[in-house]
């Protein structure tokens, strides 16, 4: 298992983000004072009551975002999207004029490689997420888990050390999720890539992540934190039956049953 | 159940030509009936002998090849200039304050207006022409691209932005093929332009092409060769407008209004 040595320096550190949407009557505080540091690695999860900023969090850390504070990657603070941070957004954002190859292609080709090897990453890449015989297809003759597999090969292809995923699951029935979530963790262990994922499945997150981070509806703070430490290398289903699964998931669901409680009743004490 | 079968025959490719052929009819029971004069409504026999009389000569072939060349012309300046110019509408908030005015403005003048205009700067012929279609062509254009650009999903933007796309490349990359269903859109508006500002400035700033073809003959009283004339551009219209939609199809396969393979 990754285990956090204090001194290294995080993959990526979340330093005091705040985020105000300008509104029409009043300003929208999406996120306040968010503290987070991910080691190299680690697999984070974010989770909490919808529309409590999570996917905020995951634009300004993918540099799409302007916020106050700052982010920083390997100690550096970005300024804008980078090559160093993949991200799999909740709508795949495949580019719906390429075929599955060239969407797989998109971004390898500022890189330093050939056009053979192009080829030939692309090509592994289509048999790991299981779509030979669908190469040259569009994005539209494709259903909703073949697109996000090519979301996620797509963001593969260029190796990046970081992963941002936003609800990548969210859309998808519950099979094809399982299996998804189960290529995820397989593709995590293999490369054991520095993973920040947001998602409203709690279950999903114990069984992917090595940290739960729950948040507060608006405005987001972390407002409690959980380690994961259990055995990935056993099946799901010894791994989802067990006691020590169950314990975190109930402990995780109940913090995320408090803050969706507490917006409700803001909600109320507001009207 | 029924209703499909009773329109099925309607739908079928002979079908469509069903009310054609009821049109001909129609119009050559009018004249055989004598209940319009003859002089101004000439039968369908006779204007199908002026139409292999004019197809025998050469006269209507170099003429419909002037006009189709001055549409044509038009058209391209105007589509590609429109293209870019819809671009940085969407793409620059300081370039669509100066021209969202003048482009709203000018959208539903009739472009014809100005022919006159152009007459007086560029006098009788090809310039005035090529200038009446490109205007007429521009519009249509701008806006579509505008709006076809200014419509792309942050998502696809973002992305590009994640795998390393520039700003300059993302303009062809990202916010053009995005904005293609739209262009093609404008453009399949902006062909159908062409052919009405070429042929009605040709009537009256041109000494040749098609539209002064058929004025002459209206002038001199030979109706059924006016009508000839009108039949070929009908003809060589409708091919046109044919022939994109089969591009537009073959480019948009990806689009979701394509048919499914």
């Amino acid at each position: 298992m990754t285990s956090e040595v204090p001194s290294e320096i995080p993959k990526v550190d979340i330093k005091g983000v705040s985020k105000t949407y300008p509104g029409d009557r009043q300003a929208v505080q999406a996120l306040q004072a968010i503290d987070l540091s991910i080691a190299p690695g680690e697999f984070v999860s974010i989770v909490g009551p919808s529309g409590c900023g999570k996917s905020t969090l995951l634009y300004v850390v993918g540099g799409f975002l302007d916020a106050a504070g700052e982010v920083l990657v390997d100690g550096k603070a970005i300024v804008g999207p980078g090559t160093d941070r993949g991200v799999v957004f909740q709508e795949y954002a495949l580019f719906p004029w390429l075929s599955v190859r060239n969407n797989i292609l998109y971004g390898l080709e500022r890189g330093p490689l050939s056009a053979e090897e192009r080829a030939r990453v692309a090509d592994r890449l289509i048999g790991v997420i299981g779509l030979k015989g669908f190469e040259d297809r569009y994005p539209r003759e494709l259903s909703g888990g073949m697109k996000q597999r090519v979301a996620i090969a797509r963001t593969l292809a260029c190796d990046p050390a970081i992963l941002l995923l936003d609800e990548p699951f969210g859309a998808l029935d519950a099979q094809t999720r399982e299996v998804m979530q189960d290529e995820l963790l397989r593709i995590w262990l293999e490369t054991r890539k520095t993973v920040l994922m947001i998602t409203h499945d709690v279950s999903e997150a114990v069984y992917l992540s090595n940290r739960i981070c729950v948040m507060s509806a608006r405005p987001g703070k972390i407002v409690e934190e959980f380690k994961i430490d259990l055995d990935r290398t056993i099946p799901r289903e010894q791994l989802f039956t067990s006691d020590a699964f169950n314990k975190a998931r109930n402990e995780v669901w109940i913090s995320v049953r408090r803050q969706a409680l507490a917006a409700e009743q803001a909600a109320h004490a507001g009207n | 159940m029924r209703e499909t079968d009773r329109f099925s025959l309607l739908w079928s490719p002979v079908g469509r030509i069903i009310p054609l052929i009821m049109l001909g009819l129609l119009w050559q029971a009018t004249s055989s009936l004598r209940l319009v004069d003859p002089a101004f409504l000439p039968s369908p026999a006779r204007v199908g002998y002026a139409i292999s009389d004019l197809l025998a000569g050469s006269e209507i072939r170099d003429n419909l090849f002037i006009t189709l060349w001055r549409a044509g012309l038009g058209l391209a300046l105007g589509s590609i200039a429109g293209v870019w110019l819809g671009l940085m509408m969407a793409r620059s908030p300081v370039f669509r304050a100066y021209a969202a005015p003048i482009v709203g403005g000018t959208y539903s003048l009739p472009k014809s207006a100005l022919i006159p205009l152009f007459i007086l700067w560029f006098g009788i012929g090809t310039t005035t022409t090529v200038c009446a279609v490109f205007l007429a062509c521009l519009l249509p254009m701008v806006v579509n691209t505008a709006q076809g650009v200014a419509s792309t999903p942050r998502v696809l933007v973002w992305s590009a932005e994640a795998f390393g796309t520039r700003p300059r490349a993302m303009l062809w990359r990202v916010y053009l093929p995005h904005a293609l269903p739209d262009i093609f859109s404008g453009l399949r508006v902006a062909l159908g332009f062409s052919f009405v500002l070429a042929i009605s400035s040709e009537m009256i700033a041109s000494t040749n092409g098609i539209g002064k073809l058929i004025f002459m003959y209206g002038e001199n009283g030979a109706y059924d060769y006016m009508f000839a004339a009108i039949a070929c551009v009908i003809v060589v219209a409708f091919l046109a407008d044919r022939l994109l939609l089969a591009f537009t199809e073959k480019s948009l396969r990806w689009h979701e209004s394509a048919r499914v393979r």
